[in-house]
């Protein structure tokens, strides 16, 4: 195939604002506005409600031909006052896309005027808050956006107090405090700090206890006396609601107190209910938001990208930051408990013990249909390299790992847990690339199966292979917001529906049996 | 203003879009054909969008997309529209500008990804879709595509679909302008010796072939002796689009983005043009009809009245059957286009159906005359309506089934009203008789589904009777109680006496 340099055929990703609608939209009560031209926000919300199979609001400043020349201040006010009027929400998170960042508005700088202008003031009891974040289409990518709204949000919230006690933060603490080229994988030394101390606070706290349920945790002698006990969950990129619901049931039965930012868990996957509410119920309470900094530790979910609102907790707050694989298959799930034990000091409850132990007995159920089976996975960085690792497990051949996002280590990563698990393997690690470069790949690799999101769909089509969908978007098939992934049940349902993707596509029992020429004259089947 | 009714709760400056008819006669003081509210969460995309959807069936041409990569993004594959040939058209090509293209100017790599593609590709056209930075930043897409035009010898035509400057509408102009271009003037023929007969030529303008609907039309023509040239634009190709200028006649159906082109044809090429639809048995009689009237041909309208009678005749049974089951329902129309939503009114009038509200997204003054003029007393009409707005109306016009898109398809949902997709998304064809009883069908699936009834009950609260409770009493107390909620969860009977007052209530 003749390579390309200059055009882009059928992406692998999307752009920075519908990452930042992905994030905020997992926030109680918020509305999404987008500042640009119209077609931006009525795109996204296609895409987002085909996906999630929900009504999706996303409000625009409509700018305009007038907008663009004179500048989209009074644009962006009057969608700010008429998303006010309309939908009553307590949070309005502002995404600039391409066409605001081109003309140049200050979108901060509006904001203020605004609220000055409505007599917004800054109460978070009654105040409306606005958080803008700057997201490009240009920049990046989605899952750029999607960090980038979460780190704004975990400020604005964190920043609050600011007004009343601490004048220490001048107005253009938008800086992050954090170098910009942080190496998530830092987070193992660090590891190893709080290691010891939890370790130790967990054997004290289950001798004082003798049942350390979450609530004795409370009881442990805690360093930061001021703080809430809590852990903060925080995943860079968007995992299903039925993934959020199920961290959020290990984290209650488990850790007791969690903050998880974003929860899409109902906000994206809502029940028929009495009424239509206009925003959406569920998402993060902004109680919690605010408590976050206060919280005993922060676990970030992905260890590709890096998590800014990890880092400006513990940067800014204190708040010890510790990034884990986002946990899908065995050894990121085992990760993640892992972490959760040596945090808060919680045992492993029995459940998960049970779970984990039958998806032990999946494994070893399907490893011969799996050894070898040549695979190809695409999609977000940290999820692909979650899926790639559980592959490796499971004793599959992933022969093809890629991302759309620019990502420098997502290759280093890969890299490694292709050493640690199956360093007698070869692979193909691409990333920045579109489909048409995926499917190159996939003509050079031959895999057997692809794993990835919908658009893989023309590609599994055309070599006649089966796809199992993962990730977003998933738009030719139902049920994308139930599909689980995490944990150790995530792990079974992906392991079956993988093994069952294979043996469908090889299962020789069904086909038609070689006739007899003599005896079944009159019963020879039509050849496919 | 009259007519300003305050018929939904919605912003001040949104009411003027949203009327009732009520008087036969009376012009309604419809506000439309403006920039959407900033806010109001219009369902309308943008100029890009408008010109994207009109262009995108055109199945051989590289369609180009000179902009951030969202909006290749978003519109990769998203018509649905079949080709009967290649699918290029299918594939979403961007050159998705990074921020060193916003500084420095994007023309160079537009080139260079125009060079590229037409080597990989070997298309007979190119389109070049501006989005709303190229018309910020002021690359010279006209100039770069003449360059490639000359270097490649093909058609590579810039389409000014600035996201910002206008509506979905202006995105309907730009297409046609772009059409324009490539329709090349016809030799000017000589007349054939001999009694050869000239075969009469159409163009359809405005099927999109979205699920195949163009191929259940063209052999109704081709029965009467009708040569259809192109359709505009579904499964077309540069090259029949080049031809268009040898038809006779062109026939209109999606007003809304063809009658700019059809006006221009009748100017430039002395192509006279009819508006017609092709949904429906009614519209599809009055479009035979009218073509073989244009022709004035005894014959034509010989085969024509056949094919009406033989058609009807077969789909007949089927469409009776479905009006016996969703005759008297009310039905919500929301259309991109006023076309759509005027032919639906008769489709829903041949099932049975009523229409309660009737809305489009780019609808002009004369649309929603002409909407007001066939529709009945108290049907709400509202222009660009908004997600608040359109779940307010289904409820207060106590619509049963809405036809929309995606995005209005979960609004109707989660307030248990019937929705049946009337754009990209579906799978079936609509148009043409058979097209017709696809739609009587899924009009009757969507209506006559048992889950409507089950989610009338949002909440289970089994009550039980001072009898059921010494009932349980009295059995072994050990019972669990589940078992009997349990029972009581697969009685439907049991569950529906109270339910329909707590909707009512809410209503």
């Amino acid at each position: 195939m003749t390579k390309r340099n200059y055009a882009t055929v059928n992406p692998c990703v999307m752009c920075q604002p519908m990452g930042s609608a992905l994030a905020f939209k997992g926030i109680e009560n918020t509305m999404v506005l987008y500042h640009g031209s119209q077609g931006c926000s009525t795109y996204m919300r296609l895409h987002l409600a085909h996906h999630f199979r929900e009504p999706v609001d996303i409000a625009s400043s409509s700018l305009s031909e007038k907008g663009a020349v004179y500048g989209g201040r009074e644009n962006l006010k009057k969608g700010l006052r008429n998303v006010i009027n309309r939908y009553s929400p307590k949070v309005i998170g502002v995404a600039t896309t391409c066409l605001a960042e081109t003309i140049g508005d200050d979108v901060p700088a509006i904001i203020r005027e605004f609220k000055e202008e409505e007599g917004i003031g800054d109460d978070p009891e009654k105040d409306i808050i606005i958080i803008p974040v700057s997201t490009p289409s240009y920049g990046d990518s989605h899952v750029s956006g999607y960090i980038k709204a979460l780190d704004a949000v975990v400020r604005k919230f964190a920043e609050k107090p600011e007004s009343q006690e601490s004048p220490k933060k001048p107005e253009g603490s938008e800086k992050p405090e954090i170098p910009e080229d942080i190496e998530i994988m830092d987070y193992m030394e660090n590891m190893e700090i709080m290691e010891y101390t939890e370790i130790l606070e967990k054997e004290k706290a289950e001798e004082n206890v003798g049942e350390a349920k979450s609530p004795g945790m409370k009881e442990a002698p805690d360093a930061e006396e001021a703080g809430n006990g809590k852990l903060n969950l925080i995943p860079v990129e968007s995992l299903s609601p039925a993934d959020v619901r199920e961290l959020k049931e290990i984290l209650a039965e488990t850790a007791g107190d969690h903050i998880f930012l974003p929860d899409i868990s109902e906000t994206f996957d809502a029940p028929l209910r009495d009424e239509l509410p206009k925003i959406a119920s569920g998402g993060t309470p902004l109680a919690e938001i605010t408590d976050m900094p206060n919280s005993r530790a922060s676990l970030g979910l992905g260890v590709v990208s890096t998590n800014l609102a990890v880092g400006y907790l513990e940067a800014s707050h204190g708040v010890p930051g510790h990034n884990v694989p986002i946990p899908i298959g065995l050894s990121n799930t085992d990760r993640f408990f892992t972490e959760l034990v040596r945090i808060l000091g919680c045992p492993v409850p029995e459940k998960y013990q049970k779970e984990r132990g039958r998806l032990l007995d999946a494994m070893v159920d399907v490893h011969k249909y799996l050894y070898g089976v040549k695979a190809a996975v695409y999609g977000d960085p940290d999820t692909v390299f979650s899926l790639t690792r559980f592959m490796l497990e499971l004793g599959m051949n992933p022969v093809l790992v890629a991302t759309g996002s620019k990502s420098r280590d997502f290759g280093l990563r890969i890299r490694e847990a292709f050493a640690e698990i199956r360093p007698d393997l070869e692979t193909m690690v691409l990333d920045g690339i579109d489909f048409d470069t995926f499917n190159d790949a996939v003509k050079q690799s031959k895999p057997e199966i692809l794993i990835g999101n919908s658009n893989g769909r023309y590609i599994a089509k055309a070599c006649d292979i089966p796809l199992v969908r993962v990730g977003l978007p998933i738009h030719d098939r139902v049920g994308a917001q139930r599909i689980l992934t995490v944990g150790y049940r995530g792990a079974m349902e992906l392991l079956d529906r993988i093994t069952n993707a294979i043996l469908e596509a090889t299962d020789t029992f069904t086909a038609p049996v070689q006739p007899d020429p003599v005896a079944d004259a009159d019963r020879v089947p039509k050849v496919l | 203003m009259k007519g300003k009714t305050g018929i939904v709760d919605t912003l001040e400056e949104r009411q003027p879009y949203i009327t009732r008819k009520q008087e036969k006669g009376d012009i309604i003081p419809l506000a439309c054909d403006n920039t959407s509210l900033a806010g109001a969460i219009s369902q309308r995309a943008c100029v890009y969008s408008g010109a994207r959807v009109v262009l995108n069936p055109v199945t051989d041409a590289v369609h180009l997309v000179h902009g951030p990569i969202g909006c290749a993004g978003y519109t990769w594959d998203i018509r649905g529209a079949k080709s009967s040939g290649v699918e290029t058209n299918r594939s979403s090509f961007s050159t998705d500008m990074k921020e060193i293209d916003v500084v420095f100017g994007g023309e160079k790599k537009l080139s260079n990804a125009i060079d590229e593609l037409v080597g990989i590709y070997h298309p007979p056209l190119v389109f070049v879709y501006s989005t709303c930075i190229v018309g910020i930043i002021g690359d010279d897409l006209e100039s770069v595509c003449k360059t490639a035009s000359k270097k490649h010898n093909i058609p590579v035509i810039p389409v000014k679909s600035e996201g910002f400057k206008g509506n979905k509408s202006d995105g309907y102009k730009a297409a046609c302008d772009a059409l324009k271009q490539l329709i090349v003037r016809p030799e000017v023929k000589k007349p054939k010796e001999g009694p050869e007969v000239k075969k009469p030529k159409i163009n359809i303008l405005g099927d999109f072939n979205v699920a195949g609907d163009v191929w259940l039309v063209k052999p109704l023509f081709e029965q009467m002796g009708i040569e259809v040239i192109v359709s505009m634009t579904g499964d077309s190709t540069a090259e029949s689009i080049s031809r268009a200028a040898e038809a006779d006649l062109n026939l209109v159906q999606c007003s809304g983005s063809m009658t700019y082109l059809a006006k221009w044809m009748q100017q430039e090429y002395g192509i006279p043009y009819l508006t017609v639809s092709f949904f429906g048995t009614e519209d599809i009689s009055i479009a035979l009809r009218k073509t073989a009237e244009y022709f004035d041909s005894e014959e034509m309208k010989k085969i024509a009245e056949e094919i009406l009678e033989t058609e009807k005749n077969r789909i007949m049974p089927e469409i009776s059957r479905v009006r016996e089951s969703v005759k008297g329902k009310k039905a919500a129309i929301y259309m991109g286009g006023p076309a759509k939503a005027l032919t639906l009114i008769k489709g829903f009038a041949e099932l049975g159906m009523e229409v309660v509200i009737i809305g489009t997204q780019t609808g002009k003054k004369e649309d929603y005359e002409q909407i007001s003029y066939s529709v009945r007393d108290g049907t709400v009409i509202v222009d660009d309506a908004n997600p608040l707005e359109l779940a307010d109306l289904l409820v207060k016009q106590k619509a049963d089934l809405m036809v929309a898109g995606v995005k209005e398809r979960f609004i109707a949902y989660k307030l248990g009203v019937a929705f049946c997709d009337f754009n990209h998304d579906r799978v079936m064809e609509f148009e043409g008789f058979d097209g017709f009883v696809n739609f009587a069908k899924e009009v009757d699936a969507s209506i006559n589904s048992p889950v409507w009834k089950a989610v009338r009950q949002r909440n289970l609260k089994p009550e039980t009777s001072e009898s059921e409770r010494a009932g349980v009493k009295e059995r072994a107390s050990g019972e669990p109680c589940a078992k009997k909620y349990k029972d009581v969860a697969v009685d439907p009977e049991f569950l529906q006496p109270n339910q329909d007052v707590a909707v009512e209530s809410e209503v």
